[in-house]
């Protein structure tokens, strides 16, 4: 298997192509393949009882032909398109999956699949939609049930000793990550936005040890390499729903800009945020899981008691966040995506824009169908969102 | 010394040529068609022959429009955003809002002293469109350009609630079959139209002078429904179909003199006056 033999970037590149190649492998050797949806289940607890996490993506050069006779055409492609690929029994070799309740498609999804495509083993973690302190109870406690779950499943308990450790071990992959995207902050920019979507696909792709024996080696290859993106007019900061191909960045970088940042959920969104050492670990777990994760499915309010909200202020409090990635990393404008019919995100682009426009950080907005063949307008939007920050 | 703006719109190709005073030489409109977009470079040629020019006395050619990057004689492309906001400017220099409605799409740009400031754009869809009224006219046999007269007929507009061309189809077909005037019918979807377009400048915060450019333009009946969705005055252009070829060639006109002014080398394309092989 020529998974063996590469390396680095070679390695992203295989992976991206033959995504499930080295999952089939260890499904082979015994391991049990769980698939989540969405980037809100626990990772942590899955890894503790050697379970792999494996992200289940859609298939945007795949078109949608089994999926709408169970999803209505006005609802996320995206979501359609995994459920597409689930029925098409491309998602065969999971042993389980696991969802939450990302949006109301995304949940309903949920039920579709434990029904229509049968995985054997399957639950769903009805995530709050807010951060307040009743919610992360709620949160905690479904972080238990879901443990619960889990460990009947492999007839195996969770020591507090096994979750401290997957707890370590996927924090030093968001630490990798970290690290990687620092080189983003050069000029130019050592990983294009292109390669980085790449890279996280393939962590999502791994058992999380290998994941970060990839990382090592992709940060120090990229660090060493003389091949990396040009110097170009602008550098981006790329917002919104996920994108799990690089069709929309590879367009973008084809134009006179980098993507040199991004806040989605195949990008540093899922990898930002560590579980901090608790006591209780679910307490940590809980935390990073329901309040630090900056998806807008979930509301996290300035202050949830606050029935005369001061709009610009709760903005502040929800998107500074990404003033500070403009910052840190230098970018000269936002673009702001989201696929088509994702009302979470769609919801959040008027405030978001207020915002930035209030700082004078230009942004533009851009809808997509999660289909490769219509990039062609998009192309003129962001030629032009370039032409007019230039 | 010669600049050419050529706009390869979806439906229409466009090419003029400026002098250093910015007066216009040529200018040339052609359908695009299939083969006409792969014969751009037939249409640059009468348009050199309108101004009695060789390919090798026009310094620089800026190509915008959907075919923008299929165009091997262009030094440079830039989106017609940017090409119809400069266009615009000359022709009418108090413009703040410019709103373009072609064959493929809708535009409305916010303009500032020239300059492309912010801008929306209709989605892939043909509602709200130059083509919802081709394939209505299609429908109806009648001729396009005969809609904004007939239009002007109509004493009691009726209302289409269909926003998508292919279900407006159907509505203009049951409305006439419940013998309503047909001039009563294309009042109303030129008021479909303008609102669905008004809807989305109105992001971009209306002021005037507002322009009105793009094939639809030239539909008095279209122009008219504008002016009461927007509720303000709307200008157009003699030829509305120029704004974006002429934003090019000034442009192309104002790259050139500005890198001659600062002695840097002007950047130039493969400029091969032959075919596009994107066919292939």
């Amino acid at each position: 298997m020529v998974a063996e033999k590469s390396k680095g970037l070679t390695r992203v590149r295989e992976i991206y192509r033959d995504r499930p190649g080295r999952i089939i492998e260890l499904k082979e050797e015994g391991k049990k393949i769980i698939g989540y949806l969405c980037i809100y289940p626990v990772l942590e607890l899955m890894t503790a009882l050697d379970l792999v996490p494996y992200r289940i993506f859609g298939d945007m050069r795949e078109p949608i032909t089994k999926a709408d006779s169970f999803l209505p055409t006005v609802v996320c492609p995206f979501l359609r398109s995994c459920l597409d690929l689930g029925l098409k029994g491309k998602y065969d070799f999971l042993d389980g999956i696991v969802t939450t309740h990302i949006c109301d498609v995304g949940s309903n999804l949920a039920g579709i699949w434990n029904y229509s495509v049968k995985t054997p083993f399957s639950h769903n973690i009805d995530v709050p939609h807010t951060a307040h302190e009743t919610a992360q109870e709620q949160e905690r406690e479904l972080i238990k049930a879901f443990q619960k779950v889990l460990e009947e499943f492999t007839g195996e308990k969770i020591t507090g000793e096994k979750l401290t450790r997957a707890i370590e071990v996927h924090n030093q992959q968001r630490a990798l990550v970290r690290e990687l995207y620092d080189l983003k902050k050069l000029d130019p920019p050592l990983i294009s936005g292109t390669e980085t979507i790449q890279v996280i696909r393939a962590l999502m792709s791994l058992p999380v040890e290998e994941g970060n024996q990839l990382m090592r080696e992709v940060i120090s290859e990229v660090k060493e390499r003389k091949d990396g993106p040009t110097r170009k007019s602008a550098r981006l900061l790329l917002w919104g729903s996920i994108i799990d191909d690089s069709a929309l960045t590879e367009m973008i970088e084809s134009l006179d800009a980098n993507i040199v940042m991004d806040d989605t959920c195949v990008g540093s969104r899922a990898y930002f945020d560590d579980v901090k050492v608790t006591n209780d670990p679910v307490e940590g777990l809980a935390h990073r899981y329901l309040v630090d994760i900056k998806c807008p499915r979930t509301f996290r309010a300035r202050d949830y008691n606050d029935v005369r909200k001061d709009y610009m202020a709760d903005l502040e409090s929800r998107f500074s966040y990404l003033v500070d990635y403009a910052k840190d990393w230098k970018a000269d404008g936002v673009i702001l995506e989201s696929v088509r019919y994702c009302d979470t995100h769609g919801y959040e682009v008027p405030g978001i824009r207020d915002y930035l426009n209030s700082l004078g950080i230009p942004s533009v907005y851009l809808e997509h169908d999660y289909t490769e063949g219509a990039l062609a307008p998009l192309r003129t939007r962001v030629q032009g969102f370039l032409e007019v920050i230039g | 010394m010669y600049f050419a703006g050529i706009d390869l719109g979806s439906t229409m190709t466009k090419i003029v040529i400026v002098d250093e005073d910015q007066k216009t030489c040529s200018s040339v409109i052609k359908h695009t068609g299939a083969e006409h977009r792969r014969l751009a470079n037939k249409v640059m040629e009468e348009a050199m022959e309108q101004a009695g020019l060789s390919f090798d006395e026009i310094s620089y050619v800026i190509a915008t429009g959907y075919g923008r990057i299929n165009v091997p004689f262009a030094d440079r492309q830039i989106t017609e955003l940017t090409c119809h906001a400069r266009g615009v400017y000359s022709l009418f220099p108090g413009v703040r809002i410019a709103i373009d409605i072609g064959g493929q799409d809708a535009k409305g740009l916010r303009i500032n002293g020239g300059k492309l400031v912010d801008f929306v754009m209709s989605d892939k869809c043909a509602a709200g469109t130059g083509r919802f009224l081709e394939v209505i006219a299609d429908a109806l046999g009648l001729k396009l350009e005969d809609f904004g007269n007939i239009s002007l007929k109509s004493t009691n507009r009726v209302s289409i609630s269909s926003t998508c061309t292919v279900f407006a189809q159907q509505e203009v077909i049951s409305r006439l079959s419940e013998g309503i005037p047909l001039e009563d019918i294309i009042a109303g979807l030129h008021d479909a139209i303008a609102s669905r377009v008004a809807r989305m400048v109105r992001r971009l915060r209306i002021e005037p002078d507002v322009v009105f450019t793009g094939g639809v333009a030239k539909n008095i009946g279209v122009v008219k429904a504008l002016q009461d969705n927007l509720g303000c005055e709307v200008l157009v252009p003699d030829e509305p179909l120029l704004s974006g070829a002429i934003g090019a060639a000034l442009l192309a006109r104002e790259l050139t003199l500005d890198a001659l002014a600062k002695g840097e080398p002007i950047q130039r394309g493969e400029r091969r006056l032959e075919e596009a092989t994107f066919f292939k």
